[in-house]
């Protein structure tokens, strides 16, 4: 399952992400790393972005990056 | 007075919504000293700050960022300052990196990528007081030792800890405490190892270990642009060690993330209590669930937003009706000491009282709006705005940061060109600046109320008119989506920023933070006003005022025997007629002869391209109604339907038709007639974007203006 196709509030996992994106690469360097448990808190009205939480944070983030995160539920 | 050596040098480091900026406001006070760091428009933030010992050191704020990896050029400021490699500026003596306590992971994160660069290093933990309320419990003292470094618990908006870190940092000075760095993994370490050899060694570039990092580790690095050798050089070497660190297991992009977390991670161990935690977000994000709201969070966006646009717009209202009044009161006065003197007081009166005044009058606005902005992210609802109105912005190469300024450009240019400071996007920041002209701000409001006043309102009623009125509100917002779109693709992916947006927790915002934001935007502005448009105000005087000869007055007043009072408007507008300005004029008329203008209307039109209102006086001036008319004067829209043509194959037919009116208001909408604004484009971008964009809007507003006369004509 990828992050951008998750629903609202559902407990999830990273597995895998794609480094070569560079909005995934920040991510990363913010503590999203393979294990860290992550949750969806919000989407825009217009379906895009998304807002995400994941160790105490909250990050946005735009729906053709969140394809990049590969996640699995708790 | 002390030399440069004697003053250390302590830069300021940390993510953004830590409280560094307070922390800096906080030890330097008003001794704050703004600028560009050199060859980029990055804004450079110095400031004195006395230590406890009596050394003054200079405190550089580096622009708030996550991490050194280079993401924009943010943060390979931040890296060169750092290892004083940013031109001018030697390594500083230390370094403070900002924590934001409920973060702490993730802001270490930033601490030991910057340890990298050899820097001496005090960590201030801010946001004390808000841990305490929370229950979260922070060891320091284990955190100190386990980390090398002194740790200071800081509440940068009260000012609390200052002391206790001006006492950490003169002991640092001496000791030069080091963060622990990680230990790299033996291919990593090899990697390195060998960008050593083939920079330092081989090609005599000075790179810090730190740096070497972000070659290796950051995809097209910034700090490569630094480099001495050539691209085509290192390139090769880049990508050959690149390669070696993934077949040895480790993708190059996620290594450092990974590898760095590692590290930090044990040493995080029985540090903190993180219960408390989940309770003060899940309160951000029930106010979140309001407003972000698909409904509620929308309406309630739309609402603030009315009352932000309706402030600038209102409030400021009688502050620069009292600025407009002191300017005229000033100009009285000056102008009688000086009668008797004509040249000298028109210069000083028009020129320079009158085109400094007519840009300091944007001042109120400016403050307003600052108020707003300063207010809106000290809150952390700028990047809720920003999450709800991105997805409009996204195709054009902007984001949801774009809407505040673009917003309060419908107010006025320059408050909005300044208020694009927010947008940390270098690209998307550059996009809304130029395209913010296009917005149909205040001061064009005068020339649709006389125009639409004059030839729609008689024929076609109110309604109609009020309907003209709103669409002509829309005009330059349809020429700016193409325009932006169009910038997105010529500027390439080179200057984009990834767009992950924190949203903060929600906080109460600091008074004094407000003012300072509102002060510093205020002194700027003044600073401009004194240095561009005095210059400015005084060639735009001459162009208007040169040359006079005095036989044309004496004709004039020989000629016209009954009415004084129309004796001194004919020679005003004949003085006009003659000056450069009025040559030029008739001169250019050719050119706007296809949008339907006549020479009276193109000198308004190219006289208004100091200031977009100077439009009414002039078109009062060129049709001798003396200087005191404005957009509902009866006399003028009379004047103005009434005018035939005195020459040429359209003589004796009116000049002023429906088609010329619209071709004038779409004009005047698109047309970048405001020095001030092309000034401050300069000031945030730099002269060559200004002059760019002042000729690039012009030639789309001429364009604009033709198409709607000749189709207009061929309807009518």
């Amino acid at each position: 399952m990828r992050l951008d196709q998750i629903a609202k509030n559902g407990n999830f996992r990273v597995v895998e992400l794609d480094s070569e994106n560079r909005c995934v690469a920040r991510l990363m360097s913010m503590g999203l790393l393979p294990q860290q448990s992550i949750r969806l808190t919000h989407e825009a009205p217009l379906g895009d972005p998304i807002a995400i939480e994941f160790n105490g944070c909250q990050m946005s983030l735009r729906l053709t990056d969140a394809k990049a995160v590969e996640v699995e539920p708790l | 007075m002390q030399s440069s050596e004697q003053v250390l040098r302590v830069a300021l480091i940390g993510n953004p919504n830590t409280g560094k900026t307070s922390l800096f406001n906080m030890l330097t006070g008003l001794n704050q000293q703004v600028g560009n760091y050199p060859g980029v428009t990055v804004e450079k933030k110095t400031g004195r700050w006395a230590l406890i010992d009596g050394r003054e050191t200079e405190l550089i704020d580096l622009p708030g960022t996550y991490s050194l990896a280079a993401a924009s050029l943010d943060e390979r400021i931040a890296v060169d300052v750092l290892s004083g490699h940013a031109p001018g500026l030697p390594s500083p003596d230390l370094v403070i990196v900002v924590v934001d306590v409920e973060n702490l992971r993730r802001n270490l994160y930033l601490a030991s990528q910057a340890s990298e660069l050899g820097v001496p290093m005090v960590i201030a933990l801010n946001c004390w007081d808000v841990a305490e309320k929370k229950g979260l419990q922070i060891d320091c003292k284990l955190l100190e030792q386990r980390l090398g470094v002194p740790v200071v618990p800081t509440v940068a908006k009260h000012g609390k800890g200052t002391t206790e870190l001006d006492q950490a940092v003169t002991r640092a000075i001496e000791t030069r405490p080091m963060l622990v760095c990680p230990k790299w993994p033996e291919p990593i370490e090899q990697a390195l190892a060998e960008l050593r050899h083939e920079f330092v060694e081989q090609r005599g570039e000075t790179l810090r270990n730190g740096e070497l990092q972000r070659l290796l580790f950051d995809r097209e690095s910034a700090v490569c642009e630094r480099l001495q050798t050539a691209p085509a050089d290192y390139e090769p070497i880049l990508q050959n060690t690149r390669e070696q660190l993934y077949k040895a297991g480790y993708q190059p992009d996620a290594a450092e993330s990974v590898l760095r977390f590692r590290f930090l991670n044990p040493l995080l161990n029985d540090i903190l209590e993180r219960q408390a935690l989940a309770v003060r977000r899940s309160k951000s994000e029930s106010i979140d669930q309001l407003l972000l709201h698909k409904v509620w969070g929308l309406l309630i966006f739309v609402g603030m937003m009315y009352v932000v646009f309706q402030s600038v717009y209102s409030w400021a209202g009688p502050a620069m009706g009292g600025i407009e009044t002191l300017v005229e009161w000033v100009g009285n006065q000056i102008g009688g000491l000086l009668v008797g003197m004509p040249m000298i007081q028109s210069l000083v009166v028009d020129g320079i009282i009158g085109g400094v005044g007519a840009f300091l009058v944007f001042l109120p606005q400016i403050l307003v709006l600052f108020l707003f902005i300063s207010l809106l992210e000290e809150t952390g609802y700028m990047a809720r705005a920003a999450f709800l109105m991105d997805k409009l912005f996204q195709w054009c190469g902007l984001n949801g940061k774009s809407f505040v300024p673009l917003l309060s450009s419908y107010a006025c240019a320059i408050p909005g060109i300044m208020a694009t400071r927010t947008i940390p996007d270098k690209k998307a920041r550059m996009i809304t600046i130029l395209i913010a002209p296009l917005m149909s701000c205040s001061a064009r409001l005068p020339v649709y109320l006389l125009l639409i006043g004059a030839f729609v309102e008689p024929r076609y009623g109110p309604a109609v008119a009020g309907a003209a009125l709103f669409a002509m509100h829309f005009v330059g917002a349809i020429a700016a989506a193409p325009l932006a779109w169009l910038l997105h693709r010529a500027l390439g992916n080179s200057a984009a920023r990834p767009f992950v947006m924190e949203l903060p927790p929600y906080r109460i915002p600091q008074f004094r933070q407000t003012l300072f934001r509102m002060y510093e935007s205020g002194r700027e502005f003044v600073v401009q006003a004194g240095t561009v448009i005095f210059a400015m105000s005084i060639v735009i005087w001459a162009l208007l005022y040169f040359p006079r000869p005095e036989s044309i007055e004496q004709a004039i007043l020989a000629e016209q025997q009954g009415d004084p009072a129309a004796a001194v408007r004919a020679v005003d507008a004949a003085y006009l007629e003659q000056s450069y300005m009025g040559r030029f004029g008739q001169f250019m008329q050719p050119v706007f002869a296809p949008a339907g203008y006549d020479w009276k209307i193109t000198v308004g039109v190219l006289a208004s391209f100091p200031a977009r209102e100077v439009i009414i006086s002039t078109l009062g001036i060129t049709y001798a109604l003396g200087g005191e008319v404005d957009d509902a004067s009866k006399d003028l829209r009379g004047a103005l339907a009434n005018t035939r043509w005195e020459s040429g194959p359209r003589s004796g037919q009116l000049v002023f038709n429906l088609p010329v009116a619209l071709s004038v208001m779409v004009f005047f909408a698109l047309c970048m007639q405001c020095g001030a604004t092309v000034a401050i484009i300069a000031q945030e971008l730099d002269w060559r974007w200004a002059i760019g964009s002042f000729f690039t809007i012009t030639l789309l507003a001429w364009v604009a203006a033709v198409m709607v006369y000749q189709i207009g004509i061929r309807l009518a």
